[in-house]
């Protein structure tokens, strides 16, 4: 800790304070920036004093000085040595009755639905000696298309997590004593007596399981209106409530991308937080991305720079709360536009809507810098490029959510989006929360004799002004099932350990007419039980037998009614074979979508109040914080800020300067409701009067995981809620912002490495450059150099990344993990620069602060042919495969670290540790030796590693083609990184082969090398010749280089360091 | 200065640590023959198990037991139901075969000692050698006749490579011959 505080005072570490020729930290603006101290310097100035600040690190390290060091390490290394004389001896176990099919040591899949949200994505388990050992998305599941999500991904570590509930435990008091589950049944059974008065409190879930809990209600004697839902990510009561009220018709439309040629999005993050995000970033990726030089367009108005934004061909900067506005301003000139579709009455109720809201609508338009001319345009551009209007987000989510949706539905028939790429008529998606349902719970809770409250967790993720908490207080009984431990176990008299959804049963029917079954791919890892069958406990203990032994005998006779629907032939246990084997089963529902509802009764419009406002959209990893207790997801970082393990502020730079607030200053916002401190993180291209904290962190106490981890922004949100959905409003309230003389440092990736100003990094070119060069090719793997040539081989394994694809979900880093025991560094460690990911995300500023563009980079080990990493290895760790891999020998690592140093991208990590394997939550690191891959090495302290082109599933691939006499077949192996990626930017395959993708990709002229240069001008750069290679993002158009300091410019001209 | 200072003390067992360290590393290290290559290393078993008997005598095909050895990484060790599969019926009243009925009724897996244990870092596949038609013989030694199933080849990796870097002789399409390796000697065929 002292010589990274040494460091760090000491800022120029490499170059003297006089220079050499050319010094290597002197800034020179070049057309991209990673922080925001290279355009503004000055407010990533920390004052000296505190730069080194120790109370701002969690530190398990002791004080331990240099000298006592060097003598620890050598005794320990010498009784390390020691106590290794002879090779250990390994039992090995068969089995007593090895199941019939079941061949050790090959990996058994299972097909099962997600349930880390209510979208119910389809995942393959891959399971070895019957235990999960990593998820991927189906493929043939239409709503994941094989990809997953970061949260996804991540879930498996939800399943081995040490800190899961291991027995019952009931409450005396403060104190819990743990029981088993009989006597658990039998004193519910006693409470609930003959009381009528039982409620349920459960997540959002679209399948057959609300069906079950109301069954059960009933048979209790209480009212079905007694199963509460709660999903805190509201656009789903939003959307719902203004779709009843516009069509009187349940559910929400299906986006359907293929469509269109233009979206337009008011301030929606619908590829990261939308009502189903993987199947939104797959199929905007496939319709409307650069492909044959062609490609959609994408208008983004937010006040966030949300990573949806990042893909916007036009991005618009608003105030905060203005998309109400904005999508009435559009409404008004969609009106004028000619061309406009739609039938006579709904344009008759489009000018009612705007004759009410005129005289406000004046007032409000003034702040915005898009003027009625730009909106005449785009309204235009939307009629001849058949657009699609999404609205709403979590980072937008204030009073005006739901009329904001009513409008965005009469934009939506107005374009005639309705019947093609919005789908309200044939499978639409189901609600997965019943709307109004938290406040109706909050006025009904007080009357409640036991409730039970399963799997959602309502007191961390609805605002505390709500009263939550206190409302739980008040019933008698409460009985909480979870899947991990929460915060409502904290005061449940009754807290039960639920399963997890990979040991679970269970459905999901995310559209109309499409069911996604979910099956146990492992049997319950501790002492839990399904809370479906521990309310049929409580039944069979009252005598008020339900009829079916388990909830898995309850589903398999729901699904006679999906058998009969869908029409098959085939006899029912055979369907029901088959959906197991796959998963899913479609058949979707069509019905007539009703004429257009009075809806102008429910717009009315007020002008934003001008300031400050506080947003807190969900994290895009940890969503509400329900995967906060995951450490790889804490670790992989935001992608916007790069920072782990943390909350943080994000403030525009000039408000920043305005009130004199610096990057990692600690800063109080204050409301009548609470006050948070945060430390602040200047952002380019987020409103000057949007200060967003994000959700997801904050836990008080439970896990060791998330407890203490960032500050959870709901506390400062008063009590509020959208007039029509009733959902909590969590965003656009005006706050007292105060900046302390407090620092803490964020754990920001970037920058932890210096561009140099290089500009053969991350390159762009225009769409009309793309299509004008569509036939030309280049051979990236020509240059002039002295090395020998490469060995013959029939495999090159090569990697291509399209950056017009790539959006910055994190997704590959946290499946990369997964796959490859790589473990998690921590704050600490983070700080230092010791990430351990093997693939990281690059995040690069382009243009003004205002509103620039952001490219996503993924860099994992580049493979070079010509590495500079390898002759510098003392011991052959390092050397290069025939086959294009940079092979790493981790037996032979001496730990030298020389190739991290030789590295030119970055991407080599060294085990600066020994991780504990055996559990989690004593260091951040350790992880559950269970959730292991059995097929990768696990590194310990003093080993070099990297990314290895998943050179396991290669060996797989290449042994499987042997069996069959055959060659790998393009496509026959997916590195894992590739695998998930939600927006289909990765690539990989044989450089050998000319009819493979990547090799089409890599002669393409959008390709390019890392640190290659530009050889179109026979400048070659490092000539490293990497089997990775990038695709060059394509714009509409480009930012002008260069302006990106703006007023800033002049300072920096002179401005060192 | 006391002489019990913690660093001083920690310096002494320091000392202390690498005078036995050394010798029991050279004795590791140095040593010729059985002592690295663990040949002839046969440890006691919880029962008496005779391939000798079993695949000599009675001449049991290695992949009855062994069955996942050409399907998967590992070769398997045979499940107690495979045992029982004959030993139901044939010699019941043998205390070995006591043993393992008892076991196998109380749903208690055996507890076999590893005799051929490759270090964690190397990935070896039974798969491809068994469809290389590589004998089991080759690396296992003649189990067949082994009352008691000990270690016969190294293990180690220059014993591997031998074998990998055998040459072979191929011609190419221009009717030229050269000569490689017959298995894969890179890195990565073994260590990731």
């Amino acid at each position: 800790m002292d010589e990274l505080t040494r460091l760090e005072k000491t800022t120029e570490v490499f170059v003297g304070p006089e220079g050499l020729e050319a010094p290597a930290k002197t800034f020179v603006p070049g057309p991209y920036y990673v922080a925001i101290d290279e355009v503004i310097p000055e407010l990533g100035n920390i004052p000296e004093e505190v730069a080194g600040d120790k109370k701002s690190f969690k530190s398990w390290i002791p004080d331990v000085d240099r000298r006592d060091f060097m003598r620890l390490f050598s005794a320990s290394a010498m009784f390390g040595a020691a106590s290794c004389v002879r090779r250990p001896e390994e039992k090995a176990i068969p089995y007593v009755n090895q199941p019939i099919d079941h061949v050790p040591g090959v990996a058994v899949h299972y097909a099962t639905t997600c349930n880390e949200c209510a979208a119910g994505c389809g995942v393959i388990v891959k399971t070895r000696e019957g235990r999960p050992v990593k998820l991927e998305g189906s493929a043939r599941h239409p709503l994941s298309q094989g990809g997953m999500c970061a949260l996804g991904q991540a879930s498996i570590q939800g399943l081995y997590h040490p800190e899961r509930q291991k027995t019952p435990l009931i409450r005396y008091g403060k104190r819990q004593d743990p029981a088993d589950w009989s006597s658990v049944y039998q004193k519910i059974a006693e409470k609930v007596g003959d009381s009528t008065k039982i409620g349920i409190l459960t997540g959002g879930s679209t399948g057959f399981q609300q069906q079950f809990f109301k069954a059960v209600l009933k048979k209790l004697g209480a009212s079905e209106n007694n199963l509460y839902t709660w999903e805190s990510n509201s656009l789903y009561t939003a959307i719902g409530k203004a779709h009843e009220l516009a069509f009187g018709q349940e559910g929400l439309p299906r986006i359907e991308f293929r469509k269109t040629n233009l979206v337009v999005s008011l301030g929606s993050d619908f590829l990261e937080l939308g009502t189903s995000p993987t199947f939104h970033a797959k199929t905007f990726t496939k319709a409307l991305s650069y492909i044959n030089g062609k490609m959609g367009q994408l208008v983004q108005f937010e006040a966030t720079y949300s990573l949806t934004g990042t893909k916007a061909s036009k991005r618009v900067v608003i105030p905060p709360g203005y998309e109400f506005t904005v999508a009435l301003l559009l409404l008004r000139s969609l009106l004028a536009a000619e061309g406009v579709r739609g039938e006579a009455r709904d344009k008759e109720q489009a000018k009612q809507i705007l004759a009410q809201v005129e005289g406000e609508l004046a007032v409000a338009e003034k702040a915005l810098s898009f003027s009625r001319h730009d909106f005449d345009a785009l309204a235009k551009d939307m009629l001849a490029q058949n657009a699609v209007i999404l609205a709403g987000s979590s980072a937008s989510f204030d009073e005006n959510s739901t009329k904001l949706q009513l409008v965005t539905i009469l934009l939506n028939l107005l374009t005639g989006a309705y019947g093609s790429s919005l789908l309200f008529d044939r499978g639409w998606m189901t609600q997965p929360v019943k709307i109004g349902d938290m406040e109706r719970f909050l006025t009904e809770a007080e009357n409640l004799d036991v409730l039970f409250v399963i799997d959602t967790n309502p007191i961390f993720s609805c605002p505390p002004s709500w009263g939550v908490k206190e409302k739980l207080e008040k019933v008698k009984t409460v009985v909480s099932v979870q899947a991990f431990p929460n915060e409502v176990d904290d005061l449940a008299k009754f807290s039960l350990p639920g399963y997890h959804y990979l040991e679970a049963w269970g459905d999901e029917q995310p559209f109309a007419g499409f069911w996604s079954l979910r099956q146990p791919a492992v049997r319950a890892t501790t002492d839990c039980r399904q809370a479906e069958d521990v309310l049929l406990w409580v039944l069979a203990h009252l005598n008020k037998p339900f009829g079916f032994p388990d909830y898995r005998a309850y589903l398999e006779e729901q699904y006679k009614s999906v058998f009969k629907q869908t029409g098959m032939q085939a006899d029912y246990k055979k369907f029901y074979k088959a959906i197991l084997r796959q998963g899913f089963v479609i058949k979707l529902d069509k019905r007539t979508q009703a004429p257009l509802a009075v809806i102008a009764t429910h717009v009315s419009y007020k002008a934003p109040t001008p300031g400050l406002k506080l947003l807190s959209p969900l994290d895009h990893r940890l969503q509400d914080g329900r995967g906060a207790h995951l450490p790889v997801l804490q670790d992989i970082g935001d992608g916007m800020t790069t920072i782990a393990w943390d909350s943080w502020l994000a403030i525009h730079p000039d408000t920043a300067t305005k009130l004199h607030i610096k990057r990692n200053q600690l800063v109080e916002l204050t409301t009548e409701a609470g006050t948070i401190k945060v430390a602040a993180f200047p952002l380019p291209g987020i409103h000057p009067d949007a200060l967003i904290v994000p959700r997801g962190n904050g836990h008080k106490g439970g896990s060791k995981i998330s407890g203490g981890v960032g500050v959870d922004p709901l506390v400062v949100y008063p009590k509020a809620k959208d007039e029509l959905s009733a959902s909590p409003k969590t965003s656009d309230i005006s706050v007292k912002i105060t900046p302390t003389n407090e620092w803490y440092r964020l754990a920001a990736m970037q920058k932890h490495n210096d561009i140099a100003n290089r500009t053969d990094i991350v390159k762009k070119i225009t769409l009309s450059e793309a299509a004008s060069n569509l036939k030309k090719q280049q051979n990236l793997d020509v240059v002039p150099d002295l090395y020998p040539k490469l060995e013959d081989s029939i495999y090159r394994w090569g990697l291509s990344i399209d950056l017009n694809r790539c959006n910055g979900c994190g997704a590959c880093m946290v499946a990369c993990a997964i796959e490859n025991n790589v473990v998690q560094a921590g704050r600490e460690q983070i700080i230092m620069g010791r990430e351990m990911h093997w693939i990281r995300l690059d995040r690069y500023f382009f243009g003004d602060v205002n509103n620039p563009d952001v490219t996503f980079q993924p860099v994992m080990c580049q493979h070079c042919n010509h590495a500079p990493c390898e002759p510098v290895c003392p011991v052959f760790a390092t050397s290069h495969d025939p086959e294009g891999l940079n092979a790493m020998t981790y037996n032979r690592c001496v730990g030298t670290r020389y190739c991290a140093n030789a590295c030119p991208y970055k991407v080599r990590r060294f085990n600066w540790w020994h991780h504990k394997w055996g559990e989690i939550g004593e260091r951040l690191q350790d992880r559950n030796l269970r959730a292991l891959n059995p097929d990768v090495t696990v590194r310990t302290k003093g080993v070099m590693e990297k990314c290895s082109f998943c050179v396991g599933r290669l060996r797989d691939a290449k042994h499987t083609a042997k069996e069959q006499k055959r060659y790998v077949f393009d496509g026959e192996v997916q590195t894992a990184c590739q695998q998930t990626c939600p927006s289909d930017a990765i690539s990989f395959g044989n450089l050998n082969k000319a009819t493979s993708k990547v090799s089409a990709e890599r002669a393409s002229h959008r390709a390019y090398l890392l640190l290659g240069g530009e050889p179109e001008h026979g400048h070659y750069g490092l000539k490293t010749l990497p089997n990775v290679s990038y695709l060059a993002e394509v714009k509409h158009t480009l930012k002008e280089a260069g302006s990106h300091s703006g007023q800033h410019e002049e300072k920096n001209a002179h401005h060192p360091g | 200065m006391r002489f019990l200072h913690p660093t001083r003390l920690l310096l002494v067992c320091t000392i202390a640590c690498i005078t036995t360290n050394a010798f029991a590393r050279g004795w590791w290290v140095w040593s010729p023959g059985k002592d690295v290559e663990d040949i002839g290393y046969a440890p006691d078993q919880e029962i008496n198990f005779s391939h000798k008997l079993h695949a000599g005598d009675r001449k049991i095909p290695c992949e009855y037991c062994h069955s996942s050895a050409r399907r998967s990484i590992t070769a398997g060790i045979p499940p107690t139901n495979t045992c029982m599969g004959c030993h139901r019926f044939v010699h019941t009243e043998a205390e070995p075969i006591k043993y393992l009925t008892e076991k196998f009724n109380k749903n208690e897996p055996m507890k076999w000692t590893k005799v051929h244990d490759l270090p964690d870092f190397v990935r070896f596949s039974h798969k491809v050698h068994v469809l290389a038609k590589i004998e089991c013989q080759k690396c296992h030694g003649e189990v067949e006749k082994m009352e008691k199933l000990e270690q016969r080849a190294p293990l180690l990796m220059g014993w591997c490579v031998e074998c990998h870097d055998h040459k072979v002789t191929k011609t190419l399409a221009d009717g030229s011959k050269v000569e490689h390796p017959q298995a894969p000697v890179t890195c990565a065929t073994c260590h990731y």
